[in-house]
């Protein structure tokens, strides 16, 4: 067990690595001048070449690749993040306000969507193959294919704009959050609608299920005990890839409906060139995915042992 | 497969005929009869520059699909060729293809594909860098599995004892077994590279204007949300059509398979 | 001339083989017997190159054997040719893979001497008998004209009828063709009625070899002479006077 621990632990630590330096190394041969960028930025009207040059040395832009990396890798691993060169401010107090816009939003929006496919996988499964199972199919399917970004731009017409029950843009209110949350939980529910209706139905094959029956043990005991954990097993598996999904969806949802959580933050970041925001979101992203997706494995096989080296 | 024959026809098809049968030129600005609805002149209404969207749509098609079709090939071969390298040039070659694998999986694609396009400034090919390079784990897994399996069958050892080459052996033996697993695959990445593709473009990232991509349509459109709502309509119907297609057909041809494979 | 010598493989830290040394001419046929288990299919893969012995070496006339290209007729035939190709395909990749001009007429006359149809390599594996199927891997061991063919158990996957008739056929075809044949087998009256020589592999070593009649006759072993009774007493060889 311990064994199998440390692997899967040296697995993420060798992919953060991987991701770390893939990122630098994006960063750094990006095209265009961030120092002229930079600089622009600040002085303005007082440009000129002196003043660049100030600023790549400032920014410690003329350092060599590896050295540069060294000098990012060090500080963040006594969890420091560093400054933006382009808001002069520290990294990670913007961080920390943009992540308290993201995760409840992504709490909410798994939430809904937990609460959203349990009840419809379940009516579905009911009766494979009836109408109401092929409806609920074909709506999930659906979901998969409606892009988070045009379904949170209809939500906005039909009820902020037509309705106006609820408001669109911002994140003052908590009632602000109702409509990227649903945005995001119906592009969620359409995933995992599909994957826990095909777990109750393989769990229900399990070929001693007839024979527990017979004993006496009722529907329900018999669906808590032996269905739900069977077909629990494919909807954890399939969570870490739930969660890009969500993440992307985040970026394009908090665009949309104007929230300033870290999906905003990207872009913008991207946009000023800021590397030290830009590094900081592709950390933490990485490193959200990655812890989720080992827990994910170490559940994995501990509830099916038999579960062996298929990937290594 | 034969359904996936006919999707790839029908697309493209669409992708090869739509701008014959658009009415008018997409990027022709028409001010005076900017953001109309729809109506018996502009079927589908136009755009904030007069531009007809119904006309946008059909040669968007290219942009959207055409480009989704050539970045989901492109991971595909790089995938391909990872993932057999990884199954058939030992374990440690095995090992670091795998690991880089994972590093490249440990990111959602998508955001990553933003970074990458992002940094590396707008336009379609950093478009397609981005998606491509962001596109090809999932081949990479399913070739270095069905590799694994194909490389100790009989037949196999028989073309390697004869002297046939790797390419050969490649095509010949590796080939027959790969084909069915990394269709599906491809549909699916298929349709990822267009949702990729409309979503970099909402966020300006991708195509740039004014070539009529749906999703970079989109982003014209909401300015415009209150005024003209239904000019939001049709690009995302678009989309959500032609993904809900290949789903579909990638859903049909998976089920194919595993009904093949219980018999075999 | 086949040589063995002092052959050790090892798997991980466990040795499969240990100390094998043979040696087969040309022409000859050498018989590998032994229980499931002894290492009778390694041995096949460390003559053919496929795996990387410990120690010992392998050689034809002092080179090593992939030099010549040995061939392999393996026990089940259909395991051995890619499905979605036509037999005809099949059988002629040897050729086609080492470039080598086929002599006229070459083709039909093994196909004659295996009792295989012409027409029937236009099917495929799936298409064919088992019988057909093996004699069709027997024809792709020899279109090459390999001076070396090693069989790993050819005739078990076989209803008896066919079993003796293929043997017959390898042993004609060898005849004429000239090729040395390493047969492993468990069939202790296959391989005293057609092989020169007959090796005993034990849990990887070698336990005897001798000339076959000399076998047959007074195996030198404890163990040989338990494997020589059991194949009499079940009727798979004649008892010697």
């Amino acid at each position: 067990m311990i064994k199998l621990i440390s692997g899967l632990l040296l697995r993420a630590l060798v992919v953060l690595s991987g991701t770390a330096i893939l990122t630098f190394a994006l960063l750094w041969n990006a095209p265009g001048d961030p120092a002229t960028a930079i600089a622009m930025a600040r002085f303005d009207a007082l440009l000129s070449d002196e003043v660049i040059d100030q600023v790549r040395a400032e920014v410690g832009l003329n350092r060599s690749f590896w050295q540069a990396f060294g000098d990012w890798l060090g500080p963040l691993l006594r969890l420091d993040l560093g400054y933006s060169a382009v808001t002069g401010r520290a990294v990670w107090p913007d961080l920390r306000t943009a992540m308290g816009y993201t995760f409840p939003l992504a709490f909410a929006a798994l939430g809904l969507g937990l609460a959203l496919s349990v009840p419809l996988a379940l009516v579905a499964a009911k009766r494979p193959g009836s109408l109401l199972d092929r409806i609920a199919v074909g709506i999930a399917s659906l979901g998969n294919a409606i892009p988070a970004y045009w379904l949170g731009l209809i939500l906005i017409l039909v009820f902020a704009v037509k309705l106006a029950w609820l408001p669109a843009l911002g994140a003052s209110t908590p009632a602000h959050a109702i409509l990227p949350a649903l945005t995001l939980a119906l592009g969620v529910a359409a995933s995992l609608t599909r994957i826990i209706r095909s777990g109750i139905l393989e769990a229900r094959g399990q070929p001693f299920l007839p024979a527990i029956r017979r004993r006496g043990v009722s529907a329900r005991a018999l669906g808590r005990d032996h269905i739900a954990p069977h077909a629990a097993i494919p909807v954890i598996t399939v969570f870490g890839l739930e969660l890009a999904f969500l993440l992307e969806g985040l970026v394009l949802v908090e665009v949309i409906f104007g929230r300033p959580g870290l999906g905003t933050f990207l872009v913008q970041a991207i946009l000023a060139r800021d590397f030290s925001h830009v590094q900081a979101v592709v950390v933490l992203t990485a490193l959200i995915f990655v812890t989720v997706n080992l827990i994910i494995d170490l559940i994995y096989r501990v509830i099916d042992p038999r579960i062996g080296e298929s990937n290594a | 497969m034969r359904s996936v024959w006919a999707l790839v026809i029908i697309l493209i098809l669409l992708v090869g005929l739509g701008p014959a049968l658009a009415p008018y030129d997409p990027t022709a600005i028409n001010i005076p009869k900017r953001l109309s609805p729809p109506n018996a002149e502009f079927l589908l209404g136009t755009d904030a520059l007069g531009r007809d969207i119904l006309s946008r749509l059909l040669h968007g098609a290219r942009w959207s699909l055409g480009l989704a079709f050539l970045i989901s090939l492109i991971s595909l071969v790089i995938g391909t060729i990872i993932g057999l390298a990884a199954a058939l040039c030992g374990r440690v070659t095995d090992w670091a293809l795998m690991r880089t694998t994972d590093s490249f999986l440990a990111f959602p694609e998508l955001v990553a594909a933003i970074v990458i396009a992002g940094l590396i400034g707008a336009g379609s090919w950093s478009l397609i860098f981005a998606l491509s390079i962001t596109g090809w784990m999932r081949y990479a897994r399913v070739a270095r599995g069905i590799g694994l399996s194909v490389q100790n069958r009989g037949y196999v050892v028989q073309a390697r004892l004869a002297g046939l080459p790797g390419w050969a052996i490649a095509r010949w033996h590796y080939l027959p077994s790969l084909i069915p697993s990394l269709t599906v695959v491809w549909t699916g990445m298929f349709a990822r590279a267009i949702l990729g593709i409309s979503a970099l473009g909402f966020l300006g990232f991708g195509v740039q204007p004014p070539n009529p991509e749906w999703g970079s349509m989109l982003l014209d459109a909401r300015v415009h949300l209150r005024s003209t709502p239904l000019q939001m309509i049709w690009p995302g119907l678009a989309v959500v059509i032609c993904v809900l297609a290949i789903n579909l057909t990638g859903d049909a041809l998976r089920d194919a398979l595993a009904k093949q494979d219980t018999q075999a | 001339m086949l040589k063995v010598r002092d052959l050790v493989v090892k798997r991980g830290a466990r040795v499969t083989l240990a100390d094998i040394s043979l040696s087969l001419p040309a022409g000859e046929t050498l018989a590998v017997v032994g229980e499931s288990g002894a290492g009778k299919s390694t041995l096949i893969a460390a003559v053919l190159g496929l795996l990387k012995p410990a120690s010992g070496n392998i050689t034809w006339n002092g080179a090593p054997t992939k030099a010549i290209r040995p061939a392999l007729v393996v026990q089940e035939p259909r395991a051995a040719f890619n499905p979605v190709l036509s037999l005809r395909r099949s059988v002629m990749e040897p050729v086609v893979a080492q470039g080598i001009a086929l002599a006229e007429g070459r083709l039909e006359r093994l196909c004659a001497g295996l009792e295989l149809p012409l027409e029937l390599l236009a099917r495929r594996p799936g298409q064919v008998s088992i019988g057909q199927a093996q004699r069709a891997g027997i024809l792709r061991a020899l279109i090459a004209a390999p001076p070396l063919v090693l069989f790993d158990e050819p005739l078990s996957a076989l209803d008896t009828v066919t079993q003796k008739h293929t043997a017959r056929l390898i042993a004609e075809l060898q005849a004429e063709e000239g090729f040395a044949a390493l047969i492993v087998t468990h069939d202790l009256g296959y391989a005293v009625a057609h092989a020169d020589q007959i090796a005993v592999l034990k849990e990887g070593r070698m336990e005897e070899v001798a000339d076959a009649q000399t076998f047959a006759l007074s195996p030198k072993s404890a163990y040989c002479r338990t494997l020589r009774d059991a194949a009499i007493a079940l009727g798979a060889l004649e008892a010697v006077a």
